[in-house]
């Protein structure tokens, strides 16, 4: 009887300490689709799996995020984990609204950068240091259709990876209504039956030639964050992808992502370059289609597509913030970011962050599979801390080249002259 | 305070005097409250706002006086080039779809007013648009035009032959759809303004003018168009304020494109606050556009109450 008294008394000591002990963590986030259930799914799977910790996850539409956050932080209220894209990452960092992620922290959390692909997880780095861990991910990618393209002649199995295999496959595909492709004599390019690649005139369809610049060795900004997609080696990837339209006659002018789509929808184009997220739908449609990653049209200096991510991040916390907080929060951290929890989501369109996950026996048969060999060169638009400065100006130049309006180098030229008078007026937020 | 030497219950009249002066004051504290809360403080924090370098995150706000509002003035700076153009594209579109909207809504009107067959069940159709929220119309009308696969090139094509017209990326032509759109939008709501304002003409005025001889264009021009001007001149103003708010046509049609032909002054101000992160630049042009419709609104009202009163007086 004493024993057992002694036991209970043990016992409630026991569960008492361990609910004093019990962090709780608030989870902001901005996957309000069809995401969301599998994000609250993985949330409870956590906390039924620490006792220990409970996070509690909200989600709100991400722009309603991008205009709280800076609130939330100045008064020390902001939510013990928050998740940022890639395209506010950096402006969060450099205004100082998020908390460096030391390499120690890191190591003690058991989370290996060396794990993800590269460039993924360096989107959230900033001057040499660490601010988020990547958990979702999409990029551009190319569709291509299987029979329009055996039917044209080429190989369906091997979609083109060089400038010279693209150019072949664009010209093949390019059939006016006579049967004539735009490599034979008397082929009419008023009247085409199908055509080789769809561009387009919209931020979207910039991302082509966002991937052509960097394949080319050629960048956004330069070392002092200005503006520098006018370099000689930007003006002669995008020339190439004007000259689609103009000179070789492979691609549609004046068109619209909506027409592309559709045109691809229906068989009528070979390549459609665009986001991955449209993957869903040609699934659904049953088409014989294949994905593959944008080919080297820009250059030979390195493959490289856009792409778009979203970073676990610990907003910047008052100076009492408590480090049993910290710890937590790092340690849900490094579990979502693990291959099981990243597989799980993967359900939800997202890419794998890592290669271990990528080479999971469950994306065997998926046409998505087909990017996989190269999600190590997905480059997104961050490590400056202007990103609508510098993106909407190119937007706007590739419209303008694309459309036939401007010349490439003056398009080109007007967006850096117009982002730089921008960034000029934003830099003095950082003095 | 000043009804305390009054005897209780003894109604004199300075003790009603001072309960009428506190009483109107009560009624008006609920919404005086809303007011103060909802506009007076955000006016005021908006104009702190737009004359500082505004950042939460920064430990002090920069006090820069008036340097946003000089930006507008300054050439060279990118809101000078950005701001005067996009409210020059909106004015334009103003100047364009006003007399459109109001004359297609009071030719409906007219028509719809007879006793014609089914006169209820087309009051509902044009009706109807207006019900849509602004990006099912835009998604809507901007299908229609597309440069490749829309329905009016498309009718064009089967009709004519022609080639397609890139109506969203063509400078000018751009401006087609969003017109139209909006017209097909928000037509109905003038048109019941109308409606209602035409029923209440009296019926004897048309018998005694046609008894004269007068022809329908003559009733029309001589008893119909004086007896709307009131309502006119209420549904002009009413909709150039709303075609000087224009932005979630424009935004879901062409994207303000091309080359920022077809973006309004609201989308500009919104991509310096939130796609550039400029919030006190934004605020501060938030402030002179403001002011420039609250000067147009003043100047209408004036307008109104003369042309209601010679109108009137006219009779």
């Amino acid at each position: 009887m004493k024993r057992f008294a002694l036991t209970l008394s043990f016992a409630l000591l026991a569960a008492s300490s361990a609910s004093a002990q019990k962090v709780s963590l608030t989870y902001l986030h901005g996957f309000t689709g069809p995401d969301r259930p599998v994000m609250e799914g993985l949330v409870k799977k956590f906390n039924d799996s620490h006792p220990n910790i409970e996070v509690k996850a909200q989600a709100q539409p991400w722009g309603t995020t991008w205009q709280q956050l800076p609130a939330l932080v100045a008064s020390g209220r902001a939510p013990d984990l928050v998740v940022i894209n890639e395209d506010q990452i950096t402006g969060f960092v450099a205004r100082g609204a998020v908390s460096p992620l030391s390499d120690a922290e890191l190591k003690t959390a058991g989370i290996d950068k060396a794990k993800f692909f590269g460039p993924l997880f360096k989107t959230a780095d900033y001057k040499g240091k660490s601010y988020g861990v990547p958990i979702s991910s999409v990029a551009y990618a190319m569709f291509y259709n299987k029979d329009l393209m055996k039917k044209v002649g080429l190989d369906p199995n091997k979609p083109p990876r060089t400038r010279a295999e693209f150019l072949k496959a664009a010209q093949l595909c390019t059939v006016d209504k006579n049967g004539k492709n735009s490599t034979q004599a008397g082929f009419d390019p008023k009247n085409l039956d199908t055509w080789g690649v769809s561009l387009y005139n919209n931020w979207v369809g910039a991302r082509a030639a966002y991937a052509a610049i960097l394949q080319n060795g050629g960048s956004m900004v330069n070392g002092a964050q200005n503006a520098s997609f006018n370099s000689p080696q930007a003006v002669s990837a995008v020339q190439f992808l004007v000259d689609l339209v103009q000179k070789q006659r492979v691609a549609r002018a004046n068109s619209t992502e909506e027409a592309e789509l559709a045109a691809f929808s229906q068989g009528k184009v070979c390549m459609f370059p665009s986001g991955q997220w449209y993957l869903d739908r040609f699934e659904t449609q049953k088409m014989n289609f294949g994905v593959t990653f944008m080919p080297r049209v820009g250059g030979t200096a390195r493959d490289a597509a856009w792409g778009g991510s979203s970073h676990l991040t610990l907003p910047k916390q008052p100076t009492n913030y408590s480090a049993a907080k910290r710890k937590a929060a790092l340690e849900f951290m490094a579990w979502l970011a693990q291959p099981e929890q990243n597989l799980a989501w993967t359900a939800t369109g997202s890419l794998p962050t890592q290669s271990a996950v990528a080479k999971n026996p469950k994306f065997e048969k998926a046409a998505i599979s087909g990017i996989f060999d190269r999600l190590g060169s997905v480059y997104a638009t961050s490590g400056f801390p202007w990103v609508g400065q510098v993106m909407g100006p190119f937007d706007a130049a590739w419209e303008a080249a694309y459309l036939g309006k401007k010349t490439v180098t003056q398009a080109l030229n007007d967006g850096v002259a117009e982002s730089n008078k921008q960034i000029d007026q934003a830099r003095k937020n950082f003095n | 305070m000043t009804t305390t030497h009054a005897p209780p219950g003894q109604h004199t009249a300075p003790h009603k005097r001072s309960r009428i002066s506190l009483e109107p004051y009560l009624y008006l504290l609920p919404h005086a409250v809303l007011f103060f809360v909802f506009t007076v403080y955000p006016i005021g924090y908006g104009l702190y706002i737009s004359m500082h370098r505004w950042d939460l995150l920064n430990s002090n706000q920069q006090f820069v006086g008036f340097e946003f509002f000089r930006n507008l003035f300054t050439a060279g700076t990118p809101q000078f080039e950005f701001f005067w153009r996009t409210l020059l594209n909106t004015t334009f579109f103003t100047v364009v779809s006003v007399p459109l909207l109001v004359a297609s809504a009071l030719g409906l009107a007219v028509l719809l007013h007879r006793p014609i067959f089914g006169r209820s069940f087309f009051r509902a159709v044009f009706f109807m648009p207006g019900i849509l929220t602004v990006s099912v119309m835009g998604i809507l009308w901007r299908w229609m035009f597309d440069n490749q696969i829309g329905l009016v090139n498309a009718a064009r094509d089967l009709l004519t032959g022609a080639a397609p017209i890139p109506w969203l990326s063509t400078e000018g032509l751009a401006w087609v759809p969003i017109v139209v759109g909006t017209i097909w939008w928000t037509l109905g709501f003038n048109m019941t303004l109308y409606l209602a304002a035409l029923s209440n003409v009296s019926v004897s005025l048309y018998e005694a003018a046609s008894l004269d001889g007068a022809s329908p264009w003559q009733q029309f021009r001589f008893i119909t168009w004086p007896m709307l001007t009131p309502i006119t001149l209420f549904v002009v103003i009413t909709t150039a304020l709303a075609s000087f708010q224009l932005f979630g046509q424009s935004l879901t049609i062409t994207n303000g494109g091309p080359s920022r032909s077809t973006q309004s002054v609201i989308q500009y101000i919104t991509e310096e606050g939130f796609t550039n992160s400029q919030i006190s630049s934004a605020a501060a042009m938030g402030f002179v556009f403001g002011l420039m419709m609250l000067i147009l609104t003043g100047a209408q009202f004036r307008m109104m109450a003369r042309d209601v009163t010679s109108s009137s007086e006219g009779k």
